[in-house]
């Protein structure tokens, strides 16, 4: 259930996001090391006040910043829930210590602790509690969003392929906490066909 | 004591319209006051009060350098001012996605 | 008079009780600050034990150590020990016990407050660690959501002892913080204008004052939450127009300032230490001035960051994204001056100089992983992971705890007036940072891979086993470390020998004096003229010593100092503060009676404390009247200046100002958790709003006008004013009978309730100076007390007329 080994579209640009805030933080790190060593081994003097202060202190995180927050910006614009045709809508609804799952494509048809969704296609699930908060989050598919009680809160998530995805509940909520997950199942278009029309169980 | 509100002054009023801006945000978007709720009339109160924070933190930058309200101490008057600016970028950079991200989703 | 001479009568007016009787008595700062770091010490080795206790749990999978009941309580109270009983607590300490020095005074504006703060955070402490003994510790995770933390997830009295402990906690915090404020803006040594003030004042003053605005949405929040456990007015519960996202909001509103009100101590001990060690002076004092106002203000709009995966619009988590990024910039302006303090000067590797590079290594790398989660996608993803886990720990361990220790021992001659003789500091040193990078590099890894916060153990086979034993061991590695600095610091304390007054050679203030301390700390006070006065004026020591600044002469015989003018430091008035008393700790163990009826709902305890409360505070502020003036005293150095008793702002007038700002702040928090319901919860509007008639208007309006007209003139006419407010409250309730009904109902019961309290206050308030007035009180001693009564009036008129109109209104508008 690694976050760094995506199986969707959401996850996946996440996941590409932390290399580069990975390497850009390993630069910037290596720079403060090695300016470190710099100002310690110089002999004492006069120093430019104001290159630490402005150029290093203002400019550089001026510059590095406002690139990552563009950055961040256009990926979340990327995985908002935007409406279009394709799109699937579910429902999840947790409790201590289990979810339900309903469907609108299939109407009266409930499931306990199992997700059904069908693979390439954007799945939107709304998300709420019955009783405390909790947090709807399938690593390997997207980022994860809270469960409030008496608000619907809508994730945008999307499985490449077919599969079993392990989802988890992210937001701490007492004693059965550590065990209070779930299981997605991405299935092929004839699938979830069949599973939209009750023939599989 | 004035000296403390020319330090204070320029990022408090930072807070107060950032955090205006915020609310005002949140109930263009909330379901029961979805009045404005579609992109555009809505963005434009946003932007509409955006502006009005830009205005009012230029201004507070022209009443620190005026000599309406002169600093006695040169380092204060210094700091006061550097802040004024901190606050207008401040301002800038914080309001700027009123203009460039989604509205209510 | 010699040196000598002087120096034995100056103890003997300023030292504090002999013996055991003397830890109850003491009001002197010196006392206060150590007795503040060693309670705070001790609580960081108890949520120490706690961390050891997660993590040999943590170290294997499936591991049967702890079950969920116990490990939830476990690290609950790990996070809250350490943030609300050490960290703060710590900088109270280490700022009560230097900023007097620092600043060229004798001690704290307030010093019975300081005392009464330092037991209202022991007795609140204790109430803690109670819980903890007993098995009844909150379980709910150190931010105590709700419903969890509320009747439904938590119907035992586990979070009552949270609520109401950190609650009673908080008073010390408070206390702290509006003493800080007045003593660093009025009672600086004559000449010190805020721009010569020693860069750690600066930084204490903006932690101060984050502190009075930080606070108070939290302290709302504990007293809501309670409110709904206790009585079940319905705050957070959605079925009744609640909202349980008012709770992280206003939680966080203070969480976030929080992170910084512990930071930016740190960085006040890291720009007065590291010019010391690096042999020159801070580069760019202005601008780290700068740097920590902007940070400071600029932590009060990131509170949404903790909030990034609740379903708030992508807009509102860009405002926040944005503000969160920003927010790195005046981080890296103090980062990159401190370095270009290193190359300027010429760095020696003495132990808090080692501490300081720890700090730099660690902090750096806490600041980077603070940018990637301001990015909303990837929050998304790292959001309650051991990705946040390691990211907190680099933060406040390497922005606070490594600074701290870095402060420790370049203060401990200071504290203890030994040199550093034992070398285990080294050892230590090496164990803590390499355990401490042990234990939470690799948890960043380990969250990455979906190892979610607060989980008791996990199962085999996800990766994460090697990590969390390399974690486990370090971890203890660590621990090992901190304990030989324990050690260390004791031996150090006991046995070495005697130090000379200045092994650093700094050029503050607090090293012109013998060590340890004098009660008195300067024998007299000097006249200041630049940033570092003992580079400037070496001889100055001596010079106050022989009674050659002002206030040298002892013969009245009693405990003075000066306040000076904010911006001019021009001397003001001759302050004289009270000697020993055993009142705050008999205060605060009273206060504690109240907190515990509360606590163990024997309420009928709540209303006899409160008197004993206000007996207390009563007898508190009689002892500091004066009933005839002493017109201008000798103040030494040819001056002559009055005394606080006939000032015109005396320093009553300063606290209650600041502590007025605190409280706005709460009153803001409220009007704001009002309009976020009214507005944001679902299940709004009530089924009927309060409809008040014209009689309440009319009574409302008519009180605050004679309260306004009666504070200026007449205290019966004031008095009349504020019955006839307090009238329109009660009549108000009527209107709104079941306070549990509704959200509503529940919020116009807290506003009016917060009307009448305040009204109450000034009524007594108005009762004591009529009182003094009765007793014989000369106007010139009395001026200043009817200007602090104005002040407070002026505020409940204000307030008043707002919770009027914000109750009033909606019933007013449908």
């Amino acid at each position: 259930m690694s976050t760094l080994h995506p199986a969707g579209p959401a996850a996946a640009v996440i996941a590409t996001l932390w290399w580069v805030l990975l390497a850009g933080a390993t630069v910037i790190c290596l720079f403060v090391a090695a300016l470190l060593v710099w100002a310690w081994r110089r002999p004492p003097g006069a120093t430019d006040e104001r290159r630490f202060v402005i150029g290093l202190g203002l400019g550089l995180p001026l510059v590095v910043l406002s690139a990552l927050l563009a950055y961040g910006v256009v990926v979340g614009e990327r995985l908002l829930p935007r409406a279009a045709p394709e799109v699937v809508t579910v429902h999840a609804e947790a409790r201590q210590w289990a979810w339900r799952f309903a469907y609108d494509d299939a109407p009266g048809r409930e499931t306990e602790d199992i997700l059904h969704i069908p693979a390439g296609r954007p799945v939107d699930v709304a998300i709420t509690t019955a009783d405390v908060v909790h947090s709807f989050w399938v690593p390997r598919l997207a980022g994860k969003l809270d469960a409030v009680p008496g608000h619907v809160n809508t994730l945008r998530i999307e499985a490449y392929a077919p599969g079993r995805y392990q989802g988890l509940s992210a937001e701490f909520s007492g004693r059965g906490y550590r065990d209070h997950g779930f299981e997605v199942i991405a299935h092929d278009a004839a699938d979830w066909q069949a599973f939209v029309t009750g023939e599989t169980p | 004591m004035t000296s403390i509100l020319r330090i204070a002054l320029p990022l408090t009023l930072w807070l107060a319209g950032f955090s205006a801006i915020y609310g005002l945000h949140g109930l263009l978007c909330s379901s029961r006051w979805a009045v404005a709720g579609d992109d555009l009339p809505g963005r434009g109160l946003l932007i509409a009060a955006a502006a009005v924070v830009l205005v009012l933190q230029v201004a507070l930058i022209g009443v620190l350098r005026s000599s309406i309200w002169s600093a006695s101490d040169p380092v204060i008057r210094h700091i006061s001012l550097g802040l004024g600016v901190v606050a207008l970028v401040s301002s800038v950079w914080t309001l700027m996605p009123v203009l460039t991200v989604s509205h209510c989703l | 008079m010699n040196a000598l001479r002087r120096h034995r009568a100056l103890t003997r007016i300023w030292a504090s009780d002999p013996g055991w009787k003397g830890w109850f008595t003491s009001v002197n700062h010196t006392d206060l600050g150590r007795m503040f770091l060693t309670v705070a010490t001790f609580f960081f080795v108890v949520g120490g034990l706690l961390a050891m206790l997660i993590r040999a749990q943590l170290a294997t999978p499936r591991s049967a150590f702890l079950g969920p009941d116990h490990y939830n309580q476990i690290f609950t109270m790990h996070g809250t020990i350490m943030m609300f009983l050490f960290a703060i607590p710590f900088f109270e300490g280490l700022a009560v016990y230097l900023l007097p020095k620092l600043l060229g005074t004798r001690d704290l504006a307030f010093p019975r407050l300081t005392a009464y703060g330092f037991w209202c955070y022991v007795f609140g402490g204790g109430m803690m660690i109670f819980a903890l003994l007993a098995g009844l510790a909150p379980d709910s995770g150190w931010f105590m959501y709700p419903p969890l933390s509320s009747t439904l997830g938590a119907p035992g009295i586990n979070p009552d002892f949270w609520l109401i402990g950190i609650t009673f906690v908080e008073i010390s915090a408070i206390a702290a913080a509006v003493e800080i404020t007045v003593t660093v803006l009025r009672y600086r040594a004559p000449g010190m204008k805020l721009s010569q003030m020693p860069i750690f004042a600066w930084y204490a003053l903006v932690t101060a004052v984050m502190i009075l605005t930080g606070f108070p949405p939290l302290i709302l929040g504990s007293i809501l939450l309670e409110l709904e456990r206790a009585f079940g007015l319905p705050f957070f519960q959605v079925a009744q127009g609640g909202d349980a996202l008012l709770w992280q909001h206003l939680f966080w509103l203070f969480g976030h300032p929080e992170v910084y009100i512990i930071f930016l101590p740190a960085a006040g001990a890291i720009s007065t230490i590291l010019p010391v060690m690096a042999r020159t002076r801070l580069m760019g004092y202005g601008w780290i001035v700068a740097a920590a106002v902007s940070l400071a203000v600029l932590s009060f709009g990131l509170w949404v960051h903790h909030m990034f995966t609740t379903g708030i619009p992508h807009m509102g988590l860009a405002f926040f994204s944005a503000a969160s990024t920003l927010v790195a910039v005046p981080t890296a302006v103090q980062i990159f001056a401190w370095i270009g303090t290193i190359a300027k000067g010429r760095p020696q590797l003495h132990l808090p100089m080692l501490w300081l590079l720890a700090f730099f290594a660690t902090f750096v790398i806490g600041g980077l992983t603070g940018v990637m989660v301001a990015i909303v996608p990837f929050d998304w993803q790292a959001h309650d992971t051991y990705f946040i886990v390691a990211h907190l720990h680099y933060v406040l361990v390497g922005g606070f705890v490594f600074p701290m220790l870095a402060a420790l021992y370049y203060w401990m001659p200071h504290f203890t007036g030994r040199r550093t003789y034992f070398k285990l500091g080294p050892t230590a040193f090496w164990l803590v940072f390499c355990g401490f990078h042990g234990t939470f590099l690799l948890l960043h890894w380990a969250g990455l891979m979906g190892m979610r916060r607060r989980i008791d153990t996990f199962d085999l086979g996800q990766g994460w086993e090697l990590i969390n034993l390399i974690a486990s061991v370090s971890s203890f590695v660590m621990a090992i470390g901190f304990a030989l600095v324990l050690v260390d610091v004791a031996i150090n304390a006991l046995v070495a020998i005697r130090g000379s007054r200045d092994p650093w050679g700094a050029g503050t203030l607090e090293w012109a004096m013998t060590t340890p301390p004098p009660a008195y700390n300067f024998a007299s006070l000097p006249q200041i003229g630049s940033r570092d006065p003992l580079y400037d004026t070496p001889d100055l020591p001596a010079q106050l010593a022989r009674g050659e600044g002002y206030l040298g002469d002892p013969s009245r015989n009693r405990r003075e100092t000066l306040t000076i003018d904010i911006a001019s430091a021009r001397p003001r008035y001759i302050v004289v503060f009270p000697g020993n008393t055993a009142l705050p700790v008999v205060m605060s163990a009273v206060t504690g009676l109240f907190f515990l009826g509360m606590l163990l709902k024997a309420y009928w305890l709540v209303p006899i404390s409160a008197l004993g409360v206000i007996a207390c505070a009563l007898h508190w502020v009689w002892s500091l009247g004066r009933s005839r003036p002493e017109g201008p005293l000798p103040a030494g150095r040819g001056l002559s200046l009055g005394t606080a008793a006939e000032a015109s702002d005396p320093p009553g007038w300063w606290g209650s100002l600041f502590l007025l700002l605190a409280d706005g702040t709460f009153f803001g928090s409220l009007l704001f958790g009002y309009a976020f319901l009214w507005t944001v919860a679902p299940n709004w509007p009530p089924a009927s709003y309060a409809e008040p008639g014209f009689p309440g208007a009319l009574l409302v309006l008519g009180g605050a006008g004679l309260t306004v007209i009666g504070a200026r003139l007449s205290l019966t006419v004031a008095a009349l004013g504020l019955g006839l407010m307090m009238a329109a409250g009660v009549i108000l309730l009527t209107e709104v009978p079941d306070s549990v009904a509704h959200a509503y109902d529940a919020t116009v019961w807290v506003l009016v309730g917060y009307g009448l309290l305040h009204q109450a206050v000034c009524l007594l308030m108005t009762a004591l100076v009529a009182a003094r007035q009765q007793a014989g009180h000369a106007p010139a001693t009395l001026y200043g007390a009817r200007r602090v009564l104005r002040l407070w009036c002026s505020y409940t008129v204000l307030t008043s007329l707002v919770i009027a109109a914000a109750a009033g209104l909606p019933g007013a508008l449908s």
